[in-house]
C-alpha cells in the first residue's frame, strides 16, 4: 500500500511537467467534443489522434489517448440530455430522465450533475484501479465462456425491464433486439443469416443506428406530429439561477453517483460491453431504491447522475486488464494496445514492472485529466443548456443534419444512415404505443456475445448443460436471475396473506 | 444568438465531411483493413507498422477493424472497396483458406499484392501449470482422451484453426476446438483455464510466454525461436509438420500500379525503419519482406495447398 503511494508520487511528478500537462487537457478536449458529437465516439477519436503522437514520447502519448477515452465519457451525455440523441453508447439511458429534465427547463442542473457525478466515479475509479488492479485482473480471468453466458442471462433478465413500464411490453422489444442481433454472419461457422444477399448486413446491424433512431429520430418525428403551434414554441428556457443544480439537486444525487461509481467499477471489469450494461444496472438500481420511483422516466436527477458516473468509472477500470494483463477487454482499450506498441512498450504482465514510470504516469495523469474536465465542462453547461432555446421548428431539422452527418461518420457508410432513418420511423410507432427503446437497444448489445458464450460452453462441455451450474461463479448468476423471478411472486403472495398490515414501501 | 449557435454546429458539421480531392497519390489518409478485433496479431503486426510508414507515404495510414465470420466480412468489403489505393486489406493465410470452405463473395484474384511483412510460424501454447511436461505426454494424452483436449483459434475456419486440424492429421490425434473472436480472446481463455491449449502464431501470447504464465508445448518452425532457444519444434520430435503464417497487404484489383508502387515503397521503407525492427523483435514476429510478384506468386500457391488440405479434411 506505502509503495503504491510512492510511486503515486513519481507520477505525479511525471504527469504534472508543463508537456504532460498540455497533452492531458488536449486529451481531455478532444474526447469532451468526441462524446458531444452523436456517432464520432471514442474509439474513432483514439485512432484518428494516434498519428499525432508518432514524435511524443510513450508517456505523453498515453496521457493523452487515455485522456480522450475518458473525456468522451463526460461528453457523451450532452445530446442525451438536450437532443434525445444518445451521443455514445454508454450514454443511451441518459436520454431516459436527462431529457425530461431538458424539456421541464432543468438541462443545466442535468448537464452540471453529469460533469460532477463523472468527476467523483472517475477518481473512485483510478483509486480502485491503483490498488487493486493485480488481484482484480486475476479475477476478471475467471470468467470463461459459461460464466460469461450466466452474466449475460442475468443481465438480460433482470436489466430488460429497465424502466419498469411494462414487463410484458419490455420483453417484446427485448426480443426484437435479440432478433435483430442474429442478422450477419453466424460467430461460429461464419455463414450469413438473414442477409438476402447483403454485403452490408454481413457486418450486422450497427449498434448507434439503432441507438440514434430510436431515440433521437423517433423523438424529432413525435415531435413533428404535434400541432403546428406546438412547433413554434421553446422549449422552456432555464432561469439563470436554475442553470447549476441546487443543494437538494447534490443531496439527492450523491448517493446515486456513489452507487453508481461502485456498479460501474465492479462491471467494467467483465470483458465485452461493460459501460452499456452498467448504466443501465445503475438506473434500475436508483429506480429500485428511489422513495419515489414515479419521477423515474419523468426526469429523475438519480436516473442521469447514476448511470453517468457508472459509465466513467467503468472506463477507468477497463485499464485494469489492459495494463495488468496486456489483454483489452473493450474496443477503446484495444486501440490504446496499438498505441503502446507503436511506441515500443510491449503490452503485458511485465509492462509495470517494466515501465514503472509510464504506468504510474499515465495514473497520476487520468486524476489530473478528471479534474480539468470537470473545471472544462462546467462553463459549458450553460452555453449547451441555450441551444434549447431555439425554436423548435428551426432546432428540429437540425438535429435531423446533426443525426445524419454523425452516423456517417461511423462507419462512413449510407447504409448505416437508411438503417437509423428505418429505425427512426420504428422509434415514432414505439412512442405512439408507449413502447421503450432500452430493451431493444440492451439485447442487441447482449444478444450475440450471449449466443457466442453459449456455444463456446457447450462446445467446450461436448454438450453437457451441467457445465453452466458446475461453475460456482456461474451458478451464482444464475441463481440470482430466479430469485428475482420468484421472489417477487412470494412477496405479492406473503403480502395478501398479511392483508392490513399497512404495505411495507418497499418495492 | 440562435445564429451564434446555428453557426457552431454548422462548423461542426463541415468538420465531419471534409471532402478531399486533388491529383497526387496519396491525397489522404490510406485505410488498412484489419478482418479481426483489435488486439490480435495481425491487428498488433499492422499497427506498429502503420506507425512507421505514416512518415514515408506522408500520409497516415489508419488501421479500420472488420471482424466477424472469420474474416469474410473484412475481405468481402476489402474486394469492394474503390481501387484508389485508399482502401487496403491485411492480406494473412486465412484469405487463402476461407474460399474453399464457405462461399465467400472474393478469392486473393480479387486483389492485387502490394507487399508481404511477415511469416510466422504455428504454435500451440499451454497453462504453466498444465499436466503435460512435454509434446509426448501431450499426444499421448490426445490419443488415449480423443475429443477431449480444448484447442481455442481465433475463429472456424481461420489460419490457426486450419493449422490446428491439420496438425491433428499429422500426429494422429482428435481435438475439440473451440473458436473464439480473435486471437486476444483465445489467449484470455487460456489464461483463465478455461481452455486446455490454443493455436496461435506469434505475438499473440509471447508476452505470457516471457512472463512465464504460458509455455509453448508444439512449435511447428523449421527452426527454434531465437527468443526461447529451449522449445524445441515438433519435426526435431519426429512428427514432421512445419506450418506458419504470412501476413502482407493487399489492395483491391484495378489498382492503379504507380499507387500500388508509391504503396509498396513506402510500406517497404517503413518495414526497414529501426522502430519497426525492434517492435517486430519485441513481438517475436519473423520479418519476411515479399515484393508484389513474389507475393502474389505465395498466395497462388498457397491457395491451391490449402484447396487440396481442405477437401481431404472435409473426406
Amino acid at each position: 500500500m506505502f509503495e503504491s503511494f510512492q510511486h503515486l508520487a513519481t507520477g505525479f511528478g511525471i504527469a504534472t511537467t508543463i508537456q504532460n500537462l498540455l497533452y492531458c487537457l488536449i486529451g481531455a478536449i478532444v474526447g469532451t467534443l468526441v462524446g458531444v458529437l452523436p456517432g464520432l465516439g471514442p474509439i474513432a477519436g483514439i485512432a484518428l489522434l494516434i498519428p499525432a503522437t508518432f514524435g511524443l514520447n510513450p508517456t505523453s502519448a498515453i496521457i493523452m489517448l487515455a485522456g480522450i477515452y475518458y473525456g468522451a465519457m463526460y461528453g457523451g451525455s450532452t445530446t442525451s440530455i438536450l437532443l434525445n440523441v444518445p451521443g455514445e453508447t454508454a450514454s443511451v439511458i441518459t436520454c431516459i430522465d436527462g431529457y425530461q429534465m431538458a424539456q421541464k427547463g432543468r438541462a443545466g442542473p442535468a448537464l452540471a450533475m453529469c460533469a460532477i457525478g463523472s468527476f467523483i466515479a472517475g477518481s473512485i475509479g483510478i483509486f480502485g484501479l491503483v490498488f487493486l488492479a493485480p488481484p482484480l485482473a486475476e479475477a476478471a480471468l475467471a470468467f470463461g465462456p459459461p460464466e460469461y453466458f450466466s452474466l449475460m442471462v442475468f443481465a438480460f433478465i433482470v436489466l430488460s425491464n429497465v424502466t419498469g413500464t411494462s414487463l410484458v411490453k419490455s420483453l417484446m422489444m427485448a426480443v426484437i433486439g435479440l432478433i435483430i442481433g442474429t442478422i450477419g454472419l453466424d460467430p461460429v461457422t461464419g455463414d450469413a443469416r438473414f442477409t438476402f444477399g447483403s454485403i452490408p448486413l454481413l457486418s450486422g446491424i450497427e449498434f448507434v443506428a439503432v441507438a440514434i433512431g430510436l431515440f433521437g429520430i423517433g423523438e424529432v418525428l413525435t415531435n413533428v406530429n404535434q400541432p403546428l403551434e406546438m412547433l413554434e414554441q421553446k422549449v422552456l428556457i432555464p432561469r439563470l439561477r436554475e442553470l447549476y443544480p441546487s443543494f437538494q439537486d447534490l443531496k439527492r444525487s450523491i448517493g446515486a453517483i456513489l452507487r453508481g461509481a461502485g456498479i460501474g467499477f465492479g462491471v467494467g471489469l467483465v470483458p465485452g460491453p461493460a459501460p452499456v450494461i452498467a448504466t443501465y444496472a445503475s438506473y434500475m438500481t436508483e429506480r429500485k431504491i428511489s422513495k419515489h420511483p414515479e419521477e423515474f422516466g419523468k426526469g429523475a436527477i438519480e436516473g442521469v447522475a447514476g448511470p453517468e458516473s457508472a459509465n466513467n468509472s467503468a472506463c477507468q477500470s477497463a485499464f485494469i486488464p489492459l495494463f495488468v494483463l496486456g489483454i483489452p477487454f473493450a474496443p477503446p482499450t484495444a486501440i490504446l494496445l496499438g498505441a503502446l506498441l507503436i511506441h515500443g512498450v510491449s503490452p503485458g504482465p511485465l509492462m509495470i514492472s517494466n515501465h514503472p514510470q509510464l504506468f504510474w504516469g499515465v495514473i497520476a495523469s487520468m486524476y489530473i485529466g478528471n479534474f480539468i474536465l470537470l473545471i472544462l465542462n462546467l462553463p459549458f453547461v450553460p452555453l449547451f443548456a441555450n441551444i434549447l432555446r431555439i425554436p423548435k421548428k428551426i432546432l428540429l431539422p437540425l438535429v435531423i443534419l446533426f443525426c445524419i452527418t454523425g452516423m456517417f461518420t461511423v462507419n462512413n457508410s449510407v447504409f448505416d444512415i437508411w438503417i437509423m432513418l428505418l429505425f427512426g420511423g420504428l422509434g415514432f410507432l414505439m412512442r405512439k404505443w408507449a413502447f421503450e427503446g432500452a430493451p431493444l437497444l440492451l439485447a442487441l448489445v447482449l444478444g450475440p456475445k450471449l449466443e457466442v458464450a453459449f456455444r463456446q460452453s457447450l462446445m467446450i462441455s461436448h454438450g453437457n448443460f451441467g457445465v453452466f451450474i458446475n461453475r460456482p461463479i456461474s451458478m451464482a448468476f444464475l441463481i440470482g436471475m430466479l430469485l428475482f423471478l420468484i421472489l417477487p411472486i412470494f412477496w405479492k403472495l406473503f403480502k395478501k396473506t398479511e392483508k392490513g398490515g399497512g404495505g411495507s414501501s418497499k418495492q | 444568438m440562435a445564429k451564434r449557435i446555428f453557426n457552431v454546429l454548422f462548423i461542426f458539421s463541415l468538420m465531419m465531411v471534409m471532402p478531399v480531392k486533388a491529383a497526387d497519390f496519396p491525397v489522404k489518409e490510406v485505410q488498412v483493413i484489419i478482418p479481426w478485433a483489435a488486439g490480435g496479431a495481425t491487428d498488433l503486426i499492422f499497427r506498429a507498422l502503420a506507425a512507421t510508414t505514416g512518415k514515408y507515404l506522408g500520409k497516415a495510414v489508419v488501421i479500420v477493424n472488420r471482424p466477424g465470420g472469420g474474416s469474410a466480412v473484412g475481405y468481402t468489403e476489402g474486394a469492394k472497396a474503390k481501387p484508389d489505393g485508399y482502401m487496403l486489406t491485411s492480406a494473412v493465410t486465412p484469405l487463402t483458406i476461407l474460399p474453399h470452405q464457405v462461399a465467400t463473395a472474393y478469392t486473393y484474384k480479387d486483389f492485387d499484392p502490394i507487399i508481404n511483412v511477415v511469416s510466422d510460424p504455428s504454435m500451440f501454447l499451454i497453462r504453466a501449470d498444465a499436466p503435460w511436461k512435454s509434446l509426448k505426454e501431450f499426444i499421448d494424452y490426445a490419443k488415449k482422451n480423443p475429443d477431449m483436449i480444448t484447442v481455442g483459434n481465433s475463429g472456424a475456419g481461420g489460419g490457426v484453426h486450419l493449422v490446428a486440424l491439420a496438425f491433428e492429421k499429422a500426429a494422429g490425434v482428435k481435438f475439440n476446438h473451440i473458436p473464439f473472436s480473435g486471437g486476444g480472446p483465445s489467449v484470455t481463455a487460456i489464461l483463465g483455464g478455461h481452455i486446455n491449449a490454443v493455436s496461435v502464431s506469434p505475438p499473440e501470447g509471447i508476452e505470457h510466454v516471457k512472463a512465464g504464465k504460458l509455455k509453448i508445448i508444439a512449435l511447428f518452425a523449421e527452426k527454434r525461436f531465437e527468443m526461447f532457444p529451449d522449445v524445441q519444434t515438433v519435426k526435431e520430435q519426429g512428427i514432421d509438420f512445419v506450418m506458419g503464417m504470412w501476413r502482407g497487404l493487399i489492395s483491391p484489383k484495378g489498382t492503379p500500379p504507380d499507387a500500388i508502387k508509391k504503396l509498396h515503397d513506402a510500406f517497404k521503407q517503413g518495414m526497414d525503419d529501426p522502430a519497426f525492427i525492434k517492435n517486430a523483435k519485441d513481438m517475436a514476429v519473423n520479418l519476411s519482406y515479399l515484393g508484389p510478384e513474389a507475393f502474389g506468386k505465395l498466395m497462388a500457391n498457397d491457395h491451391e495447398f490449402f484447396g487440396k488440405l481442405v477437401k481431404e479434411i472435409k473426406k
